[in-house]
């Protein structure tokens, strides 16, 4: 079986989970509280950021700290009870597929969803910026290019926080510690971007990348910008060891 | 009799081992940061109690209120799990019962974290502060407080995970109302009344008048959440 047409299955099996309404509600509730300040945005003399770079990072901003991440646990739940229930995974492991295989197509399900709720997000940032632009007088929407370059890039700084949220639900079989370790990684991503060792911890990438750019917008405000060099190394080997190790332990509780 | 139905079904699932472990975490944020960065908090102007818990509790409660979130969703999935709800829809028992039972449960588990929360507060402040006077008494308070205060969550969360059968609904929809907490504005006494954002006000340094103001509001939020509740069993019961 080809690795496509099982991404294809695992597709099929969330069909209709409505996971997609619930990251849409999140998109929504996230775009909501920019348009009805979008008066903020003219008074960022101090940080010397224009509006309507303001109102695009501060979104983004707001996504990449809690939203994105706590999503995408729940996304790791969303695919282990699918094969959970009604011993679902018994029936995938008779099958004769690699489970490797198996494991990654699932990965991939996962990432997926991500650039599936990044992508409701930049499209949900047209809206808000639209409206706010009509309310506002004011001209908020930037260039295609420049938005999905800020949103791609959070996307791939994500892919370890990702990898290593999958390894938690893999491995970790009782699922209230899988989900709460998840979800109390999230909270000192905040702390973590101030230090010096953020590119050891994957949940942090994201909102470092979308911090960084602020400071790279903003003319009197600095951030600490992304250092490719022990960043790049570091994330590698945290998805490479993350996506190895759940791979080992899918479907080994089932096994024994 | 709920109560200790509820011990019984949880005891080889995690919940406790969790709640301890989500209480030392939270507990150890006001440690960290005074062992860190002790000159800022020490910085600020107030008495002890106060400036901890500005310098932490946002962190804190986010902690707190995840936690709660994830437990209730746990709770309700031990029933859902292969059916166990149908049976025991056929016991000689009412269906709010079980809910109330988790109710209980849960809020004994929240005073639990919230005694360890108060207890390393009480440590920084003896061990970085060093002053003594009326420190105990303001604890209790806060903790009675927070305690209240977090009371609508843990029923919200628990309503949102009885209503929904497939764990990552409940856990999604939580997650989202966790996060709707965080982007509402604080000073906005009408919007900080949402269930999800209660948790997250603090009792030092706050007037007497706001503060009755949200127990208030949290009595009433209690009261009306158990009566959506109750509601909502008796409708789906017909439906079934």
């Amino acid at each position: 079986m080809s690795f496509l047409s099982l991404v294809g299955i695992e597709l099929k099996k969330i069909h209709r989970s409505k996971i997609v309404w619930i990251l849409a509600i999140a998109t929504v509730i996230l775009w909501f509280p920019s348009i009805l300040n979008a008066r903020i945005n003219f008074e960022m003399h101090g940080e010397g950021i224009s509006p309507e770079n303001n109102f695009l990072i501060q979104g983004f901003m707001g996504m990449a700290w809690f939203m994105f991440p706590a999503s995408m646990v729940v996304g790791t739940v969303l695919l282990n009870m699918v094969e959970r229930s009604n011993k679902g995974m018994l029936k995938m492991l008779s099958l004769p597929v690699n489970t490797v295989k198996l494991c990654l197509a699932k990965f991939v399900v996962l990432l997926t969803l991500a650039a599936f709720q990044i992508l409701m997000t930049v499209g949900m940032y047209y809206v808000s910026a639209g409206i706010a632009s009509q309310t506002q007088h004011y001209n908020f929407i930037l260039q295609p290019l420049f938005v999905f370059k800020e949103a791609g890039m959070i996307f791939a700084a994500a892919i370890p926080m990702i990898s290593f949220f999958w390894l938690l639900s893999v491995c970790i079989q009782t699922s209230i510690f899988s989900i709460g370790i998840g979800l109390a990684s999230i909270v000192p991503s905040v702390l973590m971007i101030n230090t010096k060792i953020w590119f050891a911890y994957p949940m942090a990438y994201p909102f470092f990348v979308i911090t960084a750019e602020y400071g790279k917008l903003a003319a009197n405000f600095t951030t600490s910008q992304v250092e490719l060099i022990p960043w790049l190394p570091a994330a590698a080997s945290i998805t490479i060891f993350c996506l190895f190790a759940s791979c080992l332990c899918f479907g080994r509780a089932e096994r024994r | 009799m709920g109560f200790e139905m509820e011990w019984k079904k949880v005891k080889r699932t995690g919940f406790i081992p969790a709640f301890l472990f989500g209480g030392v975490l939270a507990a150890a944020v006001p440690v960290l940061n005074m062992a860190v960065r002790s000159e800022v908090v020490l910085g600020i102007d107030a008495p002890p109690i106060q400036s901890l818990l500005n310098a932490n509790w946002q962190m804190m409660a986010m902690l707190n209120v995840l936690l709660v979130v994830a437990e209730a969703c746990l709770m309700y999935h031990t029933e859902y799990a292969d059916n166990a709800m149908q049976r025991m829809c056929t016991l000689p028992m009412k269906e709010s019962n079980l809910f109330f039972g988790k109710f209980a449960f849960m809020a004994v588990m929240c005073v639990v974290i919230l005694i360890i929360e108060n207890a390393a507060i009480a440590f920084c402040s003896f061990h970085w502060f060093g002053r003594t006077e009326n420190i105990l008494v303001e604890l209790f308070q806060n903790l009675g407080y927070e305690l209240l205060l977090m009371l609508p969550a843990v029923l919200c969360s628990l309503l949102i995970a009885s209503v929904c059968i497939n764990m990552w609904v409940s856990l999604g929809i939580g997650v989202v109302c966790v996060f709707m907490a965080t982007m509402l504005p604080t000073d906005n006494f009408i919007l900080s009344l949402f269930p999800f954002a209660l948790p997250f006000q603090i009792f030092a340094g706050t007037a007497k008048d706001t503060v009755c103001h949200f127990i208030m509001a949290a009595w009433i939020e209690i009261v009306i959440l158990t009566m959506i509740e109750v509601l909502f069993l008796k409708v789906r019961r017909l439906f079934e």
